[in-house]
């Protein structure tokens, strides 16, 4: 959808500057009406992210916009949806997550025959009701109401909604009867059941959906399924598994069994057509055999966290691995070795995770022949940084291996026995963006080393004894934008401010900071003469915010530079006083 | 400037534009019409017709090609546009393929 060409693009973001430039072309009816869609929908997705969307603006749009996503806008409510009931066009409609909403404010959209997708996701005040203006939307296709107050009744009327091909019922309390009653629904291709009453005898209906391709049974009771031969796509996580997918048809692609029980190990997969098997994940279900992997010959995505492989069944990976690029190993029985074997037979392997297993140093020269590596987590292993040479005292920095993943732009070596020294190799890696440390044995010499990593962006580095001096000394790269400093309790606030002043392009997160934006003394904060005219439409913006009886907090909303900026506005609805009691009002939601 | 190095764009109203080829070309759209074989007139008389495109806008849109072509790499300067005229352009810009 992002296909702007590069002067459309300066034009939407010349016309949603601020309100005022919006005012500048608003009336323009005739140019309005002729706009091609997927520029009123470019058009209106950025007013909608710059907050300069209501709903009398939207009538504008009339004529022109075929989709409209205002997903978690506390303002979009009965009002809003009387304008959208005129739009001729529309075809997507985004609520989800809009609070306001409520069964009768979905009257509007009765009868829209354009309307073919339609998310109320989480609009917790419609209800069965809501359900009857829907069922007059004709041609609807998509629809999703996951975790509304719909009940079993409102989705048996679903029934006669025949052109749907989607239908997220998550979280609903549908039962054995309500999905029995949506079998007239031939056209049904994903079905999302999460957290429903569906039991074993309910699912046994699902083969009566001759299309249905994606299933979602995610925290439900259902053990056994009936053949589905033209499933691509199951989520069975958190359930029980006893007989499923015993068809060797369904041309299976994903698979979710995270935290579910397998009564009868892992032989419900080696029965199951895996061989165009792309996504596993199996994490957490304890399995200890894994002979069914040999099958996936097209494995990408690979998650065996928290299961019980050992060295001794890495070889079964390691078979599959020519395509794989994700796998996760954290908490399994791995160590240095078991990376040993894996090396050299995962030639396209982006991100890999042994977090919470025995690896130690050794493994950095089996995990430097891992040439496509672009993230790999180690936190919580047995690294040092240095690896003892042979019978020489010389200690080497096991780190250096490293160097050789040309692409590696993450690693994370949080609770790891890394110290200072151990970090000096990292200043060499071209590609590295985000570096996570942990460790109280870290100290002012890390954040020196780490200065010269030449495309750092995000730096986490907590729990570490840095000094106010090493803060102040420390030449953050130009690409840095967000220092994750907590834990470092050696750090004053005061020299936290002063850094944040000297570096206002960097993000700082510490327990001091977040303090900071409603100190009284603002003498660090940016001053009022810096304020764009963002600013100064976020602060007419929360003026009119402030009258509406559902705050968001202060905080999600606004910029940190916002909201240093709003204290000078000193206007008397934008006090810090407010923001502290909107954000009061938002915990007691 | 030779005959052939430069391109005339007409706007609905009638009024010529004289611009490099060159700056031309940063429209994706005019650049077929000038590249692509075949008997396309505009090719043969170096001259293109905008029925849908106003004199202002068509103003703009050439002075987008020399900002474009000048600032491509940097960018550090803006393009100026007013506001009321987004809507226009944008819809010129897009038809254009700029």
């Amino acid at each position: 959808m992002n296909s702007e060409t590069e002067l459309v693009e300066l034009c939407i973001h010349a016309a949603c500057k601020n309100r005022e430039t919006v005012n500048k072309w608003r009336l323009q009816r005739r140019s309005l009406d002729r706009l091609p869609s997927p520029l009123a929908d470019a058009l209106l997705r950025r007013l909608i992210t710059r907050r300069l969307l209501y709903p009398s603006l939207l009538e504008v749009f009339k004529h022109s916009a075929e989709e409209i996503d205002v997903k978690g806008d506390n303002s979009v409510d009965a009002e809003w949806m009387a304008y959208l009931g005129a739009f001729r066009h529309l075809r997507y409609l985004n609520i989800a997550e809009c609070h306001r909403i409520t069964s009768s404010s979905l009257w509007p959209i009765t009868g829209m025959n354009s309307l073919k997708e339609l998310d109320l996701s989480r609009c917790t005040k419609v209800n069965d009701a809501g359900i009857n203006h829907i069922l007059s939307v004709p041609n609807l296709e998509k629809l999703r109401i996951s975790k509304t107050s719909v009940t079993a009744n409102g989705v048996m009327l679903l029934a006669s909604l025949k052109n749907l091909s989607l239908l997220d019922l998550g979280g609903l309390p549908v039962d054995d009867a309500a999905l029995a009653s949506l079998q007239v629904l031939k056209n049904l291709q994903h079905i999302e059941l999460w957290d429903s009453k569906i039991s074993n005898e309910g699912a046994a209906v699902l083969n009566t959906f001759p299309k249905l391709t994606h299933l979602n049974l995610d925290w439900t009771s259902v053990s056994k399924l009936p053949n589905l031969s033209s499933l691509e796509c199951l989520n069975m996580s958190n359930c029980t598994i006893d007989s499923i997918l015993r068809d060797d048809k369904a041309p299976l692609t994903k698979l979710i069994f995270s935290g579910s029980t397998f009564l009868n190990e892992g032989e419900t997969l080696l029965y199951a057509n895996t061989n165009f098997l792309s996504f596993l994940d199996l994490a957490h279900t304890g399995l200890d055999k894994f002979f069914f992997l040999s099958k996936m010959k097209v494995i990408e995505h690979l998650n065996l966290s928290s299961c019980m492989m050992g060295d001794d069944s890495v070889e079964m990976v390691a078979c599959i691995g020519g395509k794989l690029k994700s796998l996760n190993l954290s908490g399994t029985w791995i160590s240095s070795a078991g990376l040993g074997i894996l090396a050299g037979h995962v030639p396209n392997l982006e991100i890999l995770s042994v977090s919470q297993t025995s690896v130690d140093d050794t493994a950095f020269s089996f995990i430097s022949m891992m040439p496509s590596l672009k993230v790999v987590d180690l936190s919580n292993t047995n690294i040092k940084g240095f690896l003892h040479q042979g019978r020489t005292d010389l200690d080497s920095l096991s780190l250096t291996a490293l160097q050789d993943l040309k692409q590696l732009e993450r690693l994370n070596l949080e609770h790891t026995q890394v110290i200072d020294e151990a970090l000096f190799p990292l200043s060499r890696f071209q590609e590295l963006r985000y570096l996570s440390l942990k460790s109280p044995s870290l100290a002012d010499i890390s954040l020196y080393h780490l200065s010269s990593v030449p495309k750092l962006t995000k730096l986490s580095i907590g729990d570490a004894v840095l000094t106010n001096y090493a803060l102040d000394m420390f030449k953050a790269p130009d690409t840095l934008k967000l220092m994750d400093l907590r834990g470092c309790w050696l750090l004053t606030k005061d020299a936290i401010v002063s850094f944040c002043r000297n570096h206002p392009q960097i993000e700082i997160r510490h327990e001091l900071v977040t303090l900071l934006p409603f100190e009284e003394n603002g003498r660090h904060h940016s001053s009022p003469s810096r304020l764009t005219s963002r600013t100064m439409q976020a602060a007419r913006k929360k003026e009119q915010m402030s009258l509406s009886p559902y705050f968001v907090d202060q905080r999600m909303k606004y910029s940190r530079d916002e909201l240093l900026a709003l204290q000078f506005l000193s206007l008397p609805l934008a006090s810090s006083n407010e923001i502290d009691n909107s954000i009061l009002e938002k915990q007691s939601d | 400037m030779k005959k052939e190095d430069t391109v005339k764009l007409i706007s609905s109203d009638g009024f010529e534009f004289v611009v490099d080829k060159e700056a031309a070309m940063v429209s994706q759209t005019i650049r077929n019409m000038l590249t692509s074989p075949g008997s396309f007139a505009e090719r043969q008389h170096g001259e293109v017709t905008f029925p849908e495109i106003s004199t202002t806008i068509l103003e703009k849109i050439c002075q987008y090609f020399y900002w474009h072509l000048e600032f491509a790499s940097g960018k550090d300067r803006e393009f100026p546009i007013e506001p009321e005229l987004t809507l226009e352009l944008m819809m010129a810009a897009n038809y254009l393929h700029t």
